[in-house]
């Protein structure tokens, strides 16, 4: 039913939920992102609420280059993501690997391992930017959901124990 | 019964909220997305030299030169902008090509969707500004642009 | 009228299904306004449960094989016809339903969410949904023996178990300090600061509901507006006797319990924007120690006056 799509797409532009993931940060883009729920920048007017667990929540929000212990933490996280979902990379970290760029202890971009949708630079990026990127995240995700692309699991089947770096 | 009258003067207050999507204004010197300024670069590369995230790349051509910057990459510490004032200032010039903007730099889809690229042609050097009387002129020519 | 009709009406129109799903919506939106005012910010806009309803309805449930997925996917649905039905059975309207001793199934009945909050805990097979519930059944034995204790003694009082009698009582000491030991337990029952431990965000990942998602999520919601209609509903039928019986109109005595309701509500955001979460050791302490006394007093009281007049 048409009413019934366009409905949902309203809904889910106006109800997104965030799951926010640290993959190896510093902890400066975490403490914007609990900057963006404060009083002044307030991300609940968006109707932004903060998940404690990835099966509630809409939009995963990701910080820190990917390091190789966190690397399939995330994948996993990203397949217990339920139904249409987005993906935002908060940060320059998560979007290029920044300054960490030769590093050994990384195993890459995010997109290497998970579709992102929406990028935020910045080092760490402003609160509002964040609530801005989130805000654009759920735009997408609103068009998306009509016709969900079918999500096949990011994670294998086995976890691969992760090798050690030849010195 | 701290708390409640914090909550009564919250009430009173009304929120202190920045309404999306308005956005509070940036200090004198915020650390924004880098812009380059074609007409004054003199091709020196001290800001891919100095660049802690490689986010700026240089590539020397024949009689010109491609600069490049990549926001994404970038970790908005300045220190590019200030090698080039350096510089600048150590050549005698007053300009210099790069700055940085006062803004909060905008969230993007693509990777790689705010990378910027510049091919600039290499131009004789500018004439140094008349020496101060006290100092000796040198017989030294200003330095070129080459590498 | 048809008992049958009269009681299909209470439980589908009017306090039930039809007026309590929108009321469910409206009370979680004036409990996170409140909140959010009193802390500066600006809060959620005005259809913000509803959206968030509607859009859980639209996500995906992870495959879950087996019997051990049916009994997952019962639990949220129980929850949500049980709270229905004890918004159905509240005494707003004069209208001479209800029956001999439904306080007891109105009570049974505002008892099973959380007792299907503790088991979906324990069935979703979670280590995170085991603590929240090993903490949800600590505090609602805790709670319950003072609500329980307070609710009986009201009504042993007045030498009825039928809620329309209770509903029509006239306010005499015992029963006040009834309806306040009631309120000293709604915040437990409605899992707000300070006793909101069982679904600590980021403490224990959601608690119970850890494995939740989509649709199920989405009874989860509506279950907890639910309980919030029923309980405050509950304490407003208490405070306010039917005033519609000298008014005279249902709309007004409809109106009355909308009203009192809201005010509880707001009462009860007060209370939890101005308190942090306690753990469960002080948590369990705080209604052994501190409300069993009063709740003891009470039914004693009740006792000694039923057996002396």
């Amino acid at each position: 039913m048409k009413l019934w799509q366009r409905l949902m797409c309203t809904a889910r532009r106006r109800s997104p939920w965030l799951f926010h993931m640290n993959a190896g940060s510093c902890n400066g883009c975490d403490i914007e992102i609990v900057a963006a729920l404060s009083p002044r920048y307030d991300a609940e007017q968006l109707g932004v609420r903060l998940e404690g667990s990835p099966r509630h929540a809409d939009i995963l929000c990701v910080t820190g280059p990917v390091t190789r212990t966190a690397v399939n933490a995330v994948k996993t996280v990203y397949d217990q993501v339920c139904g249409p979902k987005a993906v935002v990379a908060i940060g320059s970290c998560p979007a290029t690997t920044n300054v960490f760029i030769d590093s050994r202890t990384l195993v890459g971009p995010l997109d290497k391992h998970v579709p992102v949708d929406v990028y935020v630079p910045g080092c760490p990026p402003r609160p509002d930017a964040i609530i801005a990127g989130v805000a654009r995240a759920a735009t997408i995700l609103a068009e998306r959901g009509n016709n969900p692309p079918k999500t096949e699991m990011v994670m294998a089947e086995t976890v691969k124990p992760v090798e050690e770096v030849q010195p | 019964m701290n708390i409640l009258t914090m909550m009564w003067k919250n009430l009173r207050r009304g929120y202190q909220t920045l309404l999306f999507p308005a956005r509070p204004k940036v200090t004198a010197r915020f650390r924004g997305l880098v812009q380059f300024d074609p007409a004054l670069c003199t091709g020196c590369a001290v800001c891919r030299f100095r660049c802690t995230s490689r986010a700026i790349e240089f590539k020397a051509g024949k009689g010109e030169f491609t600069w490049s910057y990549n926001p994404g990459q970038c970790t908005f510490c300045g220190r590019c902008v200030e090698g080039c004032i350096e510089h600048a200032l150590k050549e005698g010039h007053t300009e210099h090509a790069l700055s940085q903007q006062q803004d909060t730099p905008p969230v993007y889809v693509v990777q790689g969707e705010l990378k910027k690229s510049y091919t600039v042609a290499r131009r004789p050097p500018a004439p140094k500004p008349a020496a101060a009387p006290v100092a000796t002129p040198t017989p030294n020519p200003a330095p070129g642009g080459t590498q | 009228m048809n008992p049958l009709l009269t009681a299909l009406a209470r439980f589908l129109i009017f306090p039930g299904l039809l007026f309590a799903v929108p009321a469910a919506w409206f009370f979680l939106w004036v409990e996170r306004k409140a909140v959010a005012l009193m802390q500066e910010r600006v809060g959620p806009p005005f259809m913000q449960p509803f959206w968030d309803f509607i859009k859980l309805l639209g996500k995906e449930t992870p495959p879950r094989p087996g019997i051990a997925g049916l009994i997952m996917r019962a639990w949220p649905l129980i929850a949500v016809s049980s709270a229905a039905g004890a918004v159905g059975l509240l005494p707003v309207l004069p209208s001479q339903g209800g029956f001999e001793g439904d306080l007891i199934l109105l009570l049974a009945l505002l008892e099973l969410p959380s007792v299907c909050i503790i088991c979906a805990g324990f069935s979703s097979r979670s280590l995170f949904g085991e603590i929240g519930s090993a903490r949800e059944a600590a505090l609602s034995v805790s709670y319950n023996i003072v609500f329980l204790l307070a609710i009986v003694s009201i009504a042993a009082s007045q030498h009825t178990f039928r809620l329309e009698a209770l509903a029509a009582m006239h306010p005499t000491f015992l029963t006040v300090l009834g309806v306040i030991a009631i309120l000293v337990c709604l915040p437990a029952k409605l899992h707000i600061n300070p006793f909101s431990l069982p679904n600590a965000e980021q403490e224990i990942y959601s608690g119970p509901m850890t494995e939740y998602a989509g649709p199920e999520l989405a009874m989860w919601e509506l279950a907890h507006g639910l309980e919030w209609v029923a309980a405050t509903g509950l304490v407003a039928t208490l405070v306010a006797p039917h005033i519609a019986l000298a008014w005279g109109t249902t709309l007004l005595a409809a109106c009355l319990f909308v009203v009192l309701s809201v005010a509880v509500v707001l009462l009860l955001s007060v209370l939890a924007a101005a308190t942090a979460r306690l753990a469960i050791d002080s948590s369990v302490r705080f209604y052994w120690q501190c409300t069993l006394i009063f709740a003891v007093l009470a039914i004693s009281s009740a006792l000694f006056v039923r057996f002396w007049s």
